[in-house]
């Protein structure tokens, strides 16, 4: 091996032989079993901790903006609510790169993540949320989580030395 | 009784041959089939799944079905400097082209559209004429990448015709006979099929059938990533499912020719409707080994494809020549 390397010529390879292994090699690889993820049949169990939809709880929330000063992005903004005397925060998905700084600044755990990350809307504008659509939206988010949750359709990925990623049934 | 009259007049196999089995109607499912299972392969060989959700307990074998349905509900756009009348003739003239071919390639034992004892090389002229429409459908789209595809289709096809054209001289001077029909009883007759019979043959002209049917990695003429889809850039719809499939039918006519000189045809069956299912079932592996090329090559650029087909290739067509003489000479024919 090591002279190979320092003798610096490489063999020329048998034309025949090297076809034949080309496609032996494209025979072996077909016979192996896919490593795709059946994505919407099958999911993939999320660790914990995970940073999907920032989720908010409207009755924890005391209104102190302290997410509104740390969010990057600026998604976060206060907004006066008619018939309340606290400020809210307000979000605009658009806008977040979720990385989850209000949740680790907000000091009574109103804002937390949840692991859904695959909503889709049809307009831009939809995606501003004021404060009590937030609240009423992070419900349905927790919702469709808990009842993803429940479906046993969850796996998890382990690397493979043969196959590279294969996927087992997760142990909830 | 006009009916009956009619039936009699068109069921029969010079009508049914090259409209049916092995002519067009098979060619079609064929091309669908044959698609679906090209993307599967490359897809399997990539470890993905491929075409999977039109039909999920098939596991997506309509899929071509649905893009099919698709290009027949697709506008057709004429582009407004193209020449119009070449622009949409020249793909139905390319079918009927390779569909003349069907009706002199034997799908089983006098399953053919009408006999000649020249039937190889009228099959061979005809697929050889799709290429002029070919270059015919480049020049009127009036479009550099098109025009670009055109002028390679001209420079690959005078490389690999001679290719297809030497090595199936040379397994009729084996055979001693230009008939499809006669090939195959002759290899019944020996017992030994053409492949051990003349192998330089069989690996040659199996090449010149990839590079004559755009398979990778001869697709030269259409290369997707240079020039955007070679002579077929400027058609949409029902036009370019139609280009999109001619190379297909090509390619099943040429595979049905390959098994037919060199796997011994419909050999070892002798009643039409068995020989008609083993003669197809070769003829579907041998299209699957070619669609298979493309999970393993890259493209050829065009001066290594002509470099190849012209230094080494036809040279080694002359060699196999020379050997089938040599075999038909022991053998004493």
């Amino acid at each position: 091996m090591v002279e190979k390397a320092v003798s610096r010529r490489r063999e020329k390879p048998n034309p025949v032989k090297a076809h034949m292994d080309a496609l032996l090699a494209a025979v072996s690889r077909a016979l192996r079993k896919p490593m795709t993820l059946m994505y919407p049949d099958v999911e993939e169990q999320h660790p914990p901790g995970y940073r999907g939809i920032i989720v908010y709880n409207y009755d924890k929330c005391i209104g102190c903006s302290l997410c509104a000063r740390i969010c990057p992005p600026r998604a976060i903004k206060m907004h006066r609510v008619p018939g309340d005397k606290k400020i809210r925060p307000g979000y605009d998905m658009g806008r977040c790169i979720f990385c989850g700084y209000c949740v680790d600044i907000c000091p009574t755990e109103a804002l937390s993540y949840s692991w859904v990350h695959d909503k889709a809307f049809y307009r831009i504008e939809e995606m501003v949320f004021d404060p009590i659509d937030w609240a009423k939206y992070s419900r349905q988010v927790l919702e469709e989580q808990k009842r993803r949750e429940s479906r046993h359709n969850r796996v998890r990925v382990v690397i493979d030395e043969e196959v590279g990623l294969r996927y087992e049934p997760a142990h909830s | 009784m006009v009916f009956e009259l009619l039936l009699e007049k068109i069921l029969i196999p010079p009508v049914l041959a090259p409209l049916i089995y092995p002519g067009l109607g098979v060619a079609l499912a064929t091309v669908l089939i044959i698609l679906w299972l090209e993307r599967k392969l490359t897809a399997r060989v990539q470890m993905r799944i491929g075409p999977y959700y039109v039909a999920r307990r098939l596991h997506g074998a309509i899929q071509l079905l649905a893009d099919g349905t698709r290009f027949f509900f697709q506008e057709v756009i004429v582009p407004a400097r193209v020449d119009v009348i070449p622009f949409l003739l020249a793909p139905a003239l390319a079918l009927a082209a390779i569909a003349a071919a069907f009706t002199v390639i034997p799908g089983g034992p006098g399953l053919q559209g009408f006999y000649t004892p020249y039937s190889l090389l009228v099959a061979l002229a005809a697929l050889a004429v799709s290429p002029l429409l070919l270059v015919l459908m480049g020049w009127a789209s009036n479009n550099k990448f098109a025009i670009i595809g055109s002028a390679r289709e001209a420079l690959l096809n005078a490389s690999y015709e001679p290719l297809l054209f030497t090595t199936a001289l040379a397994m009729a001077i084996l055979y001693g006979t230009l008939d499809l029909n006669q090939m195959v009883a002759y290899q019944a007759d020996l017992g030994i099929i053409g492949l051990i019979l003349n192998p330089l043959a069989a690996i040659l002209f199996f090449i010149a059938m990839v590079a004559a049917t755009d398979r990778i990695p001869f697709d030269i003429v259409m290369g997707e990533q240079e020039i955007v889809h070679g002579p077929f850039t400027e058609y949409t719809g029902i036009g370019y499912g139609l280009v999109m499939a001619l190379d297909y039918i090509k390619l099943y006519a040429l595979a049905m020719m390959y098994s037919i000189i060199f796997l011994g045809g419909w050999l070892p069956a002798t009643t039409p409707l068995l020989a008609a299912i083993v003669l197809y079932v070769k003829t579907f592996i041998v299209m699957t080994v070619a669609v298979f090329l493309r999970t393993v090559y890259g493209r050829l650029r065009l001066d290594t494809a002509l470099n190849i087909l012209w230094s080494k290739l036809i040279p080694l067509a002359l060699v196999s020549v020379a050997l089938s003489t040599v075999v038909s000479y022991t053998l004493g024919w």
